[in-house]
């Protein structure tokens, strides 16, 4: 720190506080963040110069800004000093069998019907050889490397596909984009890089759950996703099962580019854990800036996004759409329970001709939570034919809990058609008893209900994602309804 | 760039102190409202002037007008004639004609009112402790930086208290008359204070008007209805187009009260219409609906807070705007329904209809829901003429332009006709409407 404004004696006094040369000391910094640290990090890394200079120019940036103050959530203030910015990958404790693993994780995974090997691999204990992770995901690359897609960690990238990389970072989030991007931008550790070559429909799925996992990615994760022209990918982000991590803060970045008439679906089911039910401590910060740029003509980014955990929400997956015929499309189910707050939405910018974009958003608040929903369709005055359909709903369990809803419609030339609806509703005594007399469960009564209202949402889910989601929902319904 | 701006506001805020020394000095306010008037400026330094970031202000750019210097209005003459002019049939005997914020007796007749309802200065009413105290009240409490540059400038105003059980008749006619400047900008601070008396109805028209353009109508309105009392209200904006038009309506309603609102916009360079209600107990019904035609470079935002604080009640708003040309719409508006108040209907649907590639419409219908057991929904659309529509039309034989003028006119029609009084939406079909007309050639 106190050597902050002269670089070079900075840098040659890190290598000796953070000891470069020995193994030992290397593996995680000493908390605190400063000029040294960013280029520590990117020299761990052993970085080009161009990533160094992004990192540094995100660091100057974030050093002028302010933490957002707009969300409609309360948390205490974050000290950013009092963090580690970097901690050499390790790998994740090997369990010996089921039995070791926490009793309320198993629980979970009974109730969303996760067959017993796959549970294994989700709780992080060794398996046999088929269904080692490692084995599932280098068979998977095998595949896709035969299509010549690249789908790595994005450290690996860095090194391999440097030019890609120079290309396009930086280039749908901004580094200075807002407080939590322009962090993860200068400290940054790894996450995912995908590129689908022209003219290419992914063979499958592509999922982090194998892009080698076995390595935690660390609370600041960046994703970049490129497909170029005709070309389709669907992508598929976090897992039903419930999360643990030492992190509270996690600030990730994603970004996503399509060209002509390539098609990105990015599905996200976030289950981070959101703290003591009954006082909300300890929970997961989850401060993500998501977007994707349609940069091509006719190009397509489809977000669909299950949020059932953390302490705080904080997250608007964004399309911009440049490219003339482009179609951006945003689908949310948010589920806030215990003292959980979401605020969490979409932005759609539309900017090239005969755009289109729909927006469908659930939230579901019970106990004492608190979900917004908080969106900006905004139509450019040469954006003409621009066509966009909002709705988003809400439910409320219970009288101490809150929804919100903060759309924004900025529009500006008279060929555009915008439509917003919104509503709000509950599960109430009566349906529960209809069900009820017709012999249905209050449990599945639930579900049903709930499924119901999701399913605008859940259609858009890959099936077995869509499946574990709906008993998700109801197994965090549990105890708030009736 | 950033700091251009700021010390642009800084010397738009000492104008504005300074515009105040001169309203101590030379005006004199009055000693019973003197406190109030220095809690509001109190406020005044707390919000000070909004910049672009200002969550109140999105839509609405005020650079020009907080940059424009002021002066007070001084007392200008106007014609009997002008006034008769906008003094609607059936008002003929229930008018009050305020000329720059103040009541002209020899401009006004309240015969037709009777006795039901007593109509007092300001600083007569305020006497009451229960006004005096409400005035405190808001005041402290204010969120706008524009009302409260009226309650610290606050002298003249009236209040209206119409008696218990009374329900009147006749249409009460408020006729606000700016003169207007030739030279330099002139600000005016109307105040009327309306108390409705438990089981008492009142219909209460409101226009403003303007002699010459080049000033800045800063108006606040307060209306207290009390249980089982209801209020129809409608109000007409018709400034010239060179004039800034600011209006804030407080409204409080307690128990099973109704307040039943129509606002008409002509639009001007500047119009921000600020709305606030609050349901304070069960059984409140508030309506609220609003129409504007805006032409060339005119424009209207609505900016409205409807609190539900208690069970049982209902609100609606309904708002349509028409633009064409450079015209500039906006709605900002926020139900809030608090821990409690189970089994609130609330719904708002805001409107908008683009006739030019140059206007703009946007809007902000937020919702924020603390109770469990509610039915809100609000809904907001942009868009054009329906092409199926206009086929339709065309294919009974109505020519393309007619055809237009027709599905036009019919979108801004479901608002005026809501206006409980013919004379207003006759007046409106010939003067809103008309402006269309006469861009469509």
């Amino acid at each position: 720190m106190e050597n902050k404004d002269d670089p070079i004696s900075g840098v040659l006094d890190n290598e000796y506080k953070y000891g470069f040369v020995t193994d030992i000391e290397s593996d995680t910094f000493a908390k605190g963040l400063n000029e040294n640290v960013v280029r520590a990090i990117s020299r761990k890394k052993n970085e080009p110069e161009f990533m160094l200079n992004f990192r540094l120019k995100a660091y100057k940036k974030w050093l002028t800004m302010k933490q957002p103050a707009w969300p409609n959530v309360q948390y205490p203030a974050i000290d950013f000093q009092n963090i580690s910015y970097f901690s050499a990958p390790k790998p994740k404790k090997k369990l010996e069998s089921l039995g070791e693993v926490d009793p309320e994780v198993l629980r979970t995974f009974e109730k969303l019907g996760i067959p017993l090997d796959e549970q294994k691999r989700l709780a992080n204990v060794a398996v046999d050889a088929v269904f080692d992770s490692v084995s599932v995901a280098t068979t998977h690359k095998k595949k896709l490397m035969e299509v010549g897609i690249i789908f790595c960690p994005i450290s690996e990238a860095v090194q391999d596909y440097p030019e890609l990389v120079e290309e396009y970072l930086g280039t749908v989030v901004p580094v200075g984009d807002n407080f939590y991007a322009a962090l993860n931008s200068a400290v940054f550790t790894d996450g995912s890089f995908v590129y689908i070559p022209p003219d290419t429909i992914s063979p499958m799925e592509l999922s982090t759950y194998f892009r080698i996992n076995t390595e935690e990615t660390g609370q600041f994760e960046r994703t970049l996703i490129i497909c170029a022209e005709n070309s389709y990918v669907s992508y598929l982000e976090g897992c039903t099962a419930p999360q643990f991590d030492t992190n509270q803060l996690h600030a990730a970045v994603v970004e996503l580019v399509t060209q002509d008439n390539a098609e990105i679906k990015y599905s996200t089911v976030q289950n981070w854990y959101a703290g003591d039910p009954e006082t909300g401590k300890g929970g997961i910060y989850n401060f993500v800036t998501k977007r994707g740029k349609c940069q091509g003509e006719k190009s397509k980014i489809s977000w669909t996004q299950v949020e059932t955990g953390s302490a705080i929400t904080w997250k608007y997956p964004s399309c911009i759409l440049q490219g003339d015929g482009s179609v951006g499309e945003f689908y949310s189910v948010a589920l806030t329970n215990g003292h959980m707050q979401a605020d969490t939405g979409t932005k759609m910018l539309h900017i090239g001709k005969d755009t289109r974009s729909s927006i469908i958003s659930k939230g579901i608040s019970a106990d004492h939570s608190s979900n917004s929903y908080r969106g900006l369709v905004r139509v450019g005055k040469g954006a003409s034919n621009a066509r966009n359909y909002t709705q988003c709903d809400s439910m409320l369990v219970g009288d101490k809990c809150s929804a919100h809803t903060f759309p924004y419609i900025e529009t500006g030339n008279n060929t555009l058609q915008v439509e917003h609806e919104a509503s709000t509703s509950k599960i109430s005594e009566e349906q529960l008893f209809y069900f009820e007399q017709r012999g249905i469960s209050r449990e599945n009564a639930i579900t049903a209900i709930i499924n119901g209202f999701c399913k605008d949402v859940f259609k858009q889910l890959p099936m077995e994602f869509a499946v574990e989601a709906q008993k998700l929902l109801t197994l965090k319904l549990e105890n708030s309804v009736g | 760039m950033s700091s251009a701006l700021a010390e642009n506001k800084n010397s738009a805020e000492s104008a504005f102190f300074s515009l105040h020394k001169t309203f101590l000095e030379k005006v004199k306010p009055h000693a019973e409202l003197l406190p109030l008037n220095r809690s509001a400026l109190g406020r005044f330094e707390t919000l000070r002037f909004p910049d672009r970031k200002h969550e109140m202000f999105t839509f609405v750019n005020t650079k020009d007008l907080v940059t424009s210097s002021f002066s007070l209005q001084t007392e200008n003459p106007v014609q009997s004639e002008f006034v008769r002019q906008h003094v609607y049939a059936g008002c003929e005997q229930s008018h009050l004609t305020l000329v720059d914020g103040i009541l002209r007796p020899d401009l006004s007749d309240a015969t037709a009112l009777g006795t039901s309802v007593k109509i007092e200065s300001l600083v007569e009413a305020a006497k009451s402790e229960s006004v005096r105290n409400s005035l405190k009240i808001s005041i402290e409490q204010e969120n706008d930086v524009f009302a409260s540059i009226n309650s610290s400038f606050m002298k003249q105003g009236i209040g209206l208290r119409v008696f218990r059980n009374k329900q009147v008749g006749v249409p009460l006619q408020i006729l606000h008359v700016s003169t207007g400047s030739g030279n330099g900008s002139v600000m005016t601070v109307p105040r009327v204070f309306v108390h409705l008396e438990p089981l008492a109805e009142l219909k209460l028209i409101t226009k403003y008007v303007g002699v010459k353009g080049n000033y800045f109508i800063n108006a606040v309105q307060d209306f207290t209805v009390e249980d089982d009392a209801a209020l129809t209200y409608t109000q007409v904006q018709a400034d010239p187009d060179d004039a800034w038009h600011f209006s804030k309506n407080r409204i409080l309603l307690k128990r099973n009260s109704r307040f039943f609102g129509c606002q008409a916009s002509n639009g001007t360079r500047l119009v921000r219409h600020h709305s606030e209600a609050r349901l304070s107990a069960p059984g409140g019904e508030l309506e609220l609906n609003g129409v504007s035609v805006l032409v060339e470079d005119e424009q209207a935002h609505n900016f409205i807070r409807i609190h539900h604080e208690a069970d049982h009640c209902t609100s609606s708003q309904h708002f349509k705007n028409i633009i064409n040309d450079r015209g500039r719409a906006s709605f900002d508006g926020t139900v809030i329904v608090d821990k409690g108040a189970q089994l609130t209907n609330s719904g708002q649907l805001i409107d908008n209809l683009m006739l030019s590639d140059d206007g703009r419409a946007d809007c902000k219908p937020n919702l924020m829901i603390f109770a469990d057991d509610v039915k809100c929904a609000h809904g907001a659309t942009v868009g054009q003429l329906d092409v199926n529509q206009l086929f339709y039309l065309k294919t009974r034989g109505l020519s393309e332009l007619v055809a237009k003028k027709l599905l036009t006119r019919s979108f801004a029609e479901s608002i005026i006709q809501k206006i409980p009084f013919p004379q207003v939406v006759k007046e409106l079909n010939n003067t809103l409407l008309k402006k269309l007309e006469a861009d469509h050639g």
